[in-house]
């Protein structure tokens, strides 16, 4: 009874529901438009919607998350540029399609299958979830010092070409979150001298700078790139079509979902897998694969949208994000004073069934926004970036600043953003560096508490650690 | 067989600076607590300032293992004219922005960005940017209630007198 009346929060109240349909709405932009990512605009959020309750600031982060995830399809489709990593695949079948004049036959199917990959996710969130967090109730110290570390490597390993430099980034990362005083003794740690450092890094900053500055400074590279303009006809699919498609999306979103459970992947890898899974077990399509083949849309677009729901799995269970939005709507519960984790489950549920719910519905009104308005949204896509970086960059700076009404805030955002543009243009990965601000006191402080309840003997902790629950934990992740 | 990835300009003095850089950090906290003890707070600065020292290393490595491609230039490729304006801009921004204030500074920031990037006339971007400027100024400092530096606008005055409309 009690999960069916917190399920329902976002529904019954108006408020959340048209907090998540215009995130929903605004996601799809956000995804489509090739400069604009779900990561960049979930952290933007953060800073303008720290001082709301949790509950509306939720509702609006998750309607872009799944709305964005779904948006970046449609320029994948239409203009061949992926709008999110997460439709990369997509845009091999999807642009041949649109060439032949089938854009709208494929955005209308990739809408229905993204919405059906979206459900097996969120069904799996709100199975599986509660029974992992019953099993991670038992963590000791060393074993979120031991999640926490296999979140970092995780994503360095997953994120970019080199390992090494992914290792150097979460290093760097948990380096940042360690500036300060030690909570526990007072001590400054990377202070210099410098009183502002005393009170640490805001994590808001970092996350705009690399981002979202880093970001809109990459894309003025390719500034004048022309738009190409596409006509668009016969959206809504046949039933007979999606039924054809069915057993492929349900193997897909299956994919999608394990793919996005697993700490450091997200939709880009799952969607990248389902093509390949797809390409494997489609022994005759209609439209060889690369030239137009409805399978190549249907198993990228089920897999990355399951994988949402998948992501949000080791998220609220273990405190560990399953990709790189999920790591910052970890820092935006931290804000909000809630701490992701098994113990989440017991002390706030109503927090994880809104979830779910929030999810349920941003993915309802994914599928109505996405069948509908496309004459609006070829407009707004053609918006010139000349105008939309800059403001990229206002609400930046707007962003930083709100936070502690600090403009040292808005110069580590700057110094963060074209450290990040250095480090994307010499491949580095970004997204390991906000993971290791976000778990550095996690496993600082579990290190601490680990250590010194072995009597600072590091062998007696190495040996407890082979005969944890986190051990369990992460054979079960290999 | 992949095409051995090429150096590109200024990768190689990238990451020398992001290795000295480890160096000094690596420096900095052993200047916490030494070797104290495992549990000593920096402990953890420590171990993790020790592998950004040795990822430095090995990248540094790598890096010098690389040729240098030849088909790029820093000027072209890696830090264009457009890219530094953009980051003195936002500096400027940020220096301008309690003195002057949110709307004039932000009016003005769009102003020079949108002329420089699109090179349309004056009266587009002056369109553009007080347009955009009052739109988020309405979206974020009425309706989420983001307080913003002031500086010469008496906004708090506006704000006011627009909520006491309602």
């Amino acid at each position: 009874m009690d999960i069916l009346s917190n399920l329902l929060i976002p529904i019954v109240n108006l408020d959340l529901l048209m907090l998540i349909a215009v995130g929903t709405f605004a996601g799809i932009y956000v995804g489509a438009i090739p400069g604009l990512s779900v990561t960049m605009a979930v952290s933007i959020l953060i800073s303008f919607t720290f001082s709301w309750e949790v509950y509306p600031a939720l509702a609006l982060m998750i309607g872009i998350y799944m709305g964005g995830v779904y948006g970046g399809s449609r320029t994948a489709i239409l203009l061949n540029i992926p709008g999110a990593p997460s439709a990369i695949a997509t845009a091999l079948d999807g642009f041949p399609m649109a060439q032949h004049g089938r854009a709208g036959e494929a955005i209308g199917i990739v809408t229905v299958v993204s919405f059906i990959g979206g459900f097996i996710g969120i069904f799996a969130l709100g199975a599986f979830a509660p029974l992992l967090s019953d099993f991670a109730i038992g963590f000791q110290p060393r074993d979120f010092m031991l999640l926490a570390i296999m979140g970092i490597l995780l994503v360095g390993s997953l994120s970019g070409d080199s390992l090494v430099k992914g290792i150097f980034a979460g290093a760097l990362g948990i380096g940042v979150g360690a500036v300060g005083m030690d909570p526990l003794t007072i001590q400054d740690r990377f202070v210099f001298g410098i009183s502002e450092l005393r009170g640490g890094i805001s994590f808001v900053a970092v996350m705009i700078g690399l981002f979202g500055v880093s970001e809109a400074l990459i894309q003025l590279h390719s500034i004048h790139t022309p738009a190409v303009r596409q006509k668009i006809t016969g959206i809504i699919p046949s039933w007979s079509k999606v039924r054809k498609h069915l057993p492929l999306g349900l193997q897909t979103s299956t994919i999608g979902t394990i793919v996005g459970a697993l700490p450091g992947t997200g939709g880009d890898i799952a969607a990248l897998m389902a093509y390949d899974h797809a390409k494997r077990v489609t022994r005759n399509p209609e439209t060889p694969f690369g030239k137009g083949a409805i399978e190549g849309l249907v198993a990228p677009e089920t897999a990355n949208n399951a994988a949402v729901g998948g992501a949000f799995i080791p998220m609220l269970t273990l405190g560990i994000p399953g990709d790189a939005v999920t790591a910052i709507m970890i820092g935006a519960l931290f804000i909000h004073g809630l701490n992701p984790g098994p113990m989440l489950m017991i002390e706030q549920p109503d927090m994880f069934w809104f979830i779910v719910s929030s999810l349920a519905l941003a993915n309802v009104f994914m599928l109505i926004f996405g069948l509908t308005g496309i004459r609006l949204f070829v407009r707004i896509v053609e918006l010139p970036r000349t105008v939309l970086l800059p403001v990229i960059m206002v609400l930046s700076i707007v962003g930083a600043y709100a936070v502690n009404n600090s403009l040292t805030d808005v110069y580590w955002m700057l110094g963060f953003g074209v450290l990040g543009y250095f480090m994307r243009l010499y491949g580095y990965p970004l997204a390991p560096i906000i993971l290791g601000v976000i778990l550095s006191r996690l496993l600082d402080d579990n290190w601490r508490r680990a250590i010194i309840s072995e009597r600072e003997d590091f062998g007696a902790m190495m040996m407890g650690i082979f005969t944890s629950r986190c051990r369990c934990a992460c054979s079960w992740r290999w | 067989m992949e095409p051995t990835p090429k150096r590109r300009p200024g990768e190689l003095v990238f990451n020398i600076a992001i290795m000295l850089a480890s160096f000094g950090l690596l420096y900095s906290a052993y200047g916490i607590s030494g070797f104290e003890a495992l549990s000593a707070p920096g402990a953890v600065p420590m171990a993790t300032t020790a592998i950004m020292v040795v990822c430095a290393v090995v990248i540094l490595r790598q890096t010098l293992r690389k040729g240098a491609d030849t088909s790029q230039t820093m000027a072209a490729d890696i830090l264009p004219l457009i890219v530094i304006v953009t980051i003195a801009m936002i500096a400027a921004y940020a220096v301008l922005l309690r003195p002057l204030g949110f709307l004039p500074t932000s009016v003005l920031f769009l102003l020079v960005m949108v002329r420089f990037l699109s090179r349309r006339g004056w009266g587009f971007c002056l369109a553009v940017s007080v347009g955009t400027v009052f739109v988020i100024w309405i979206i974020f400092r009425l309706i989420f209630a983001v307080l913003m530096p002031q500086g010469i606008i008496p906004e708090g005055r506006i704000v006011s007198a627009i909520t006491s409309l309602f």
